[in-house]
This record gives C-alpha cells, sequence and structure tokens, in this order.
C-alpha cells in the first residue's frame, strides 16, 4: 500500500484530479472517491448517485457527498453508461469513509470513450500529484 | 482588527490537534475528532470549547443601566447583580444589530458578550449611541479569555477543581468562583442546549495566555473520567441548531426582527424609550410577514442556507441554518416562512438542487426536552 502523508493511492486503479479513482473491470470501470478527499471531507453522511442507464460525463458533476458541515459535487472521471450503483453506500454514507476504494465504491459504467483514459493520471503521476496536496 | 488573522488563547492546541478554519476574521478550529463525536460528547457527557473570538465589553458608569434600556431590547433594570440576560440590539427599524448575553457583576457592572462577526460594528453603535449618557465602554475582548464548558457532566467536572459550591449558581446566574487556583468570572449559560457554564478570565491577553491554557488544561483533565472532548466552532453550529438557537448571519439579520424571529421575549414593550421601539410596536400591531420555523426532513436530504421552500407550487420562504443533526441523524433546519402558509398542515417542500424533498414544521429544540438539554429528566 502506497501511502503520500495521511492518503493512501493504491496502485492498480488510475485518477483524476477530482479526487476519483477509476479501476478496470474487463470492459467496465469501478469509480469512487480517493482516501485524501474522504479524509478531507470528514464524517460523510449522505450521499447522491444517478440512477442505472444513466449516463456520465467526463469532468462533470454527477452526484453529491454532503459531510455535516459541506456539499461537494462527485465529478465523473469518464463517461459512459452507469451499469451499477451502489445503492449500500446511500443507507451507509460512511462506507466512504471507511472503505474508500472498496465497500465505498460508486458506480460501474461502461466507458463511451476509451480515449478519455489519456486525461487521468496513472498510479506513479497521482503519488506525485498527492504530494503536492495540503493536508489542510 | 488588521488584515491578518486574529487568533485565541489556545491557538497552540488547536494548531496541534485540530483542523483549522477562518472563520470572522480569526483562525478557528473546526473540529479536533469530527464533528460528530464532539457533539455528541457534549449532548451525553462533556465537551469544552475555546471561544475566545467573541466580543466581549464591559460596560460601567452611573448611568449604564439607563444606556443599555435605550440601546438594547431586553429590561436591563429587572437584571439582578450577577444574573444574565438574553438580548438584542436593534436599528431604528427594528432589525436586529445583534443578540447577545449580557450580565451584571456587582451592580453598575455590566458585561456584554457578542458574536465575534459584529465586534467592531456593536463596539462603534454602542459608542455612538452613549453621548447623552455618563457611561464608560471598555471593549476587553482580546484581554479576557473564554471558554465554554457544556453538558450534562459540567457541574460536576468544575466541582472537581473548586472549593466553592458550584450549585449556588443556577442557569442564568453568575458569579466570580476560584477556579483551578484561577480568579475566574462563569455563567450558567452556553449556546449547546445543554446544562453548562461559560468562562472568563480576565487580564488575559492573547498574547499571554499562560493562565487560560493552564484552566483549559485543569478542565480537560478534571473531565477525562467522562470522556470530555474539545469541540470545534462545527459541533458548536450543530449543537445550536439542535437546540433551535438563532446564529446571527443566518437566522438573525439587520433586515430580521426579534418579533419574526419568534425571540420576542427579549422586546419589552413597557420601557419607556429604546432603539427601535417604534417600529416594533408597529409590526407587533400590524402583524409579522415573515417567522422563524424549525424543519425535519420527511425525506432524505440535508437542507442548507438559501433553499427555497415551496407549498402548492408556491414558493413561501427559504432555508437560513440547515445541518445533518447528530443526534437524530437526519437533515434538519431553520427557515422563515410566511406565516399564514403553515396554518393547516405542517409539510412543506425543500427545494435541494434539482429535487423537492417532504419536511415538517417542528417546534424548537429539534430533541426530546425530556432526555437531552438543561430540562433533561
Amino acid at each position: 500500500m502506497v501511502k503520500v502523508k495521511d492518503a493512501e493511492v493504491p496502485e492498480g486503479l488510475i485518477y483524476s484530479k477530482d479526487f476519483e479513482w477509476v479501476k478496470a473491470e474487463g470492459a467496465k470501470v469501478r469509480i469512487g472517491i480517493t482516501d485524501y478527499a474522504q479524509k478531507q471531507l470528514r464524517e460523510i453522511v449522505y450521499v447522491e448517485l444517478p440512477a442505472e442507464g444513466d449516463t456520465i460525463t467526463q469532468n462533470e458533476p454527477y452526484g453529491t457527498v454532503e459531510s455535516v458541515k459541506a456539499v461537494s459535487d462527485l465529478v465523473a472521471p469518464l463517461s459512459g453508461t452507469i451499469e451499477q450503483v451502489n445503492t449500500e453506500v446511500q443507507d451507509k454514507p460512511e462506507l466512504l469513509n471507511e472503505d474508500p476504494y472498496n465497500k465505498g465504491w460508486l458506480l460501474v459504467i461502461a466507458p463511451s470513450n476509451m480515449e478519455e483514459q489519456k486525461n487521468l493520471m496513472d498510479h506513479p503521476q497521482a503519488v506525485e500529484w498527492h504530494k503536492g496536496l495540503s493536508e489542510d | 482588527m488588521g488584515n491578518h488573522k486574529n487568533r485565541t488563547h489556545l491557538h497552540a492546541f488547536h494548531v496541534k490537534n485540530g483542523k483549522m478554519i477562518s472563520f470572522a476574521g480569526f483562525e478557528m478550529p473546526i473540529w479536533y475528532k469530527g464533528i460528530i463525536p464532539e457533539h455528541l460528547a457534549v449532548r451525553n457527557s462533556i465537551g469544552i470549547f475555546d471561544v475566545g473570538h467573541m466580543g466581549r465589553a464591559v460596560i460601567t458608569g452611573p448611568e449604564a443601566e439607563e444606556f443599555l434600556n435605550f440601546v438594547t431590547t431586553n429590561n436591563v433594570s429587572t437584571l439582578e447583580p450577577f444574573s444574565a440576560q438574553y438580548s438584542t440590539i436593534c436599528n431604528k427599524r427594528g432589525g436586529i444589530k445583534d443578540d447577545f448575553v449580557l450580565s451584571q457583576q456587582e451592580r453598575g457592572n455590566f458585561f456584554m458578550v457578542y458574536n465575534a462577526a459584529n465586534r467592531k460594528k456593536n463596539y462603534q453603535w454602542l459608542t455612538k449611541n452613549a453621548t447623552r449618557f455618563k457611561v464608560e465602554i471598555e471593549d476587553l475582548s482580546d484581554n479576557i479569555s473564554m471558554f465554554a464548558v457544556q453538558g450534562p457532566r459540567a457541574q460536576e467536572t468544575l466541582q472537581k477543581i473548586t472549593t466553592e459550591d458550584l450549585g449556588k449558581i443556577e442557569r442564568f446566574k453568575c458569579g466570580w468562583i476560584k477556579l483551578a487556583g484561577l480568579k475566574t468570572f462563569i455563567s450558567r449559560t452556553g449556546y449547546t442546549g445543554e446544562d453548562g457554564y461559560e468562562i472568563f478570565i480576565w487580564d488575559t491577553p492573547v498574547s499571554a495566555s499562560e493562565k487560560a491554557e493552564k484552566a483549559w488544561n485543569a478542565i480537560i483533565k478534571a473531565g477525562k473520567e467522562f470522556h470530555i472532548e474539545p469541540c470545534g466552532l462545527g459541533a458548536r453550529d450543530t449543537l445550536r441548531l439542535e437546540a433551535g438557537m438563532c446564529l446571527y448571519g443566518n437566522d438573525l439579520d439587520e433586515n430580521t426582527t426579534p418579533l419574526e424571529a419568534r425571540i420576542g421575549f427579549v422586546v419589552k414593550f413597557q420601557k419607556e424609550e429604546f432603539i427601535g421601539k417604534e417600529a416594533l410596536q408597529k409590526q407587533k400591531v400590524e402583524g409579522i410577514k415573515k417567522k422563524r420555523i424549525g424543519l425535519k426532513m420527511l425525506d432524505t436530504g440535508i437542507p442548507r442556507p438559501k433553499h427555497e421552500i415551496s407549498k402548492k407550487g408556491e414558493k413561501i420562504g427559504y432555508v437560513t441554518s440547515g445541518t445533518f443533526s447528530p443526534l437524530l441523524r437526519q437533515g434538519i433546519a431553520m427557515a422563515y416562512i410566511h406565516p399564514e402558509s403553515a396554518v393547516t398542515d405542517n409539510t412543506l417542500l425543500v427545494k435541494i438542487r434539482d429535487k423537492h424533498v417532504r419536511a415538517e414544521i417542528t417546534r424548537f429544540p429539534f430533541y426530546d426536552p425530556d432526555r437531552y438539554g438543561y430540562k433533561r429528566k
């Protein structure tokens, strides 16, 4: 497990600068928010996600996470059609804090444009990028 | 206040243990462990807050009482020595310039604790309106430390570090008490809905904060057996909101009167003269155009300030404070609506982003007062 300061940045994932991770699963991808993001938000108490069959667009908001204090947009790392929604995190938003890379996943999508992955960071790039983030 | 960020007495502690934010010109902790555990520590046991950002002024002189009766809305003549009252300062239109707690120490020595964001505005307003009175107003904000110790275990905790009987100081009473060997002024007041105290140490500038640190550490040590938590501004906000208490700038402002805010008990019309009296009297006769209400969400979603409130497709108001309630584990809010729009049934819609979600009008406090808060059984 690679840790930058206090935040875990697991290998085998690619990352967006909007604090999301992307995991390739065959022709589909699973997405979620990073450990750094959940630590910044602290106690996540509400998650709003789109429905199966909806489409999302790279760099555009597709949902919302709320902590006690703040509302943050979820910004799509890739474009595609939603195949699965993690309904468990809607009932238990704390899963995003407890396990952001596994149980706290958000969506599985069928990407519509593989070229878009060029806009994301691979693991070494993500590690470097995390080094520049403030801990506050 | 200069351009630099002001600091409070416990700045070093906050930086070491908490997450800092900027608030009303101050560097303040928003949380240490997190809003939810800090909030629950206060509801269930005890928490301590550094609230040194608040404004603190001493008002003395032979006409201090007359002056305060003129400039504030509550009746200062009924305020006994070593007692405190909640009150407001209004403008000529009856709009609230600030809300605060005024206490009287020895007869004729008044002590006002007001909002950090209004420090400058209040001092200027007080000074400007004091010209025809024999009165002295001294802003001691930076020379008196201020903590709040709140929760059902507050009395038990502080009793461990004083030889005086704290039971003698009832709610909204105050007094000089030697605490941890230090001369302190304590007031049984707070901003959480719980029993508790606000503790002041005179002659303690931020630049020489040893006395404040000593008291803070002694309280944390004494509260250890009750799992005391240092609490940040985040929990302070959720606690006051659950208790139904207003936050200036959100729920109160210069275009809102105490009658609209439903804190009319701070306006004493029997007084001969006070700033805003005419406008407020007129409003009392003619009726209010908006009123403050509490909202509890019936559907999922967290209401936030500025969210629109509607009923039968018609916009009837807006949210002024909203959060996730750590105790009730649901969205709660304060809002202003047209007074006529909630006569028959209590269900409304709150527009959260693109969705209209159901909420019901609820009385304050949001929690069950038999189980939580200073009136708990």
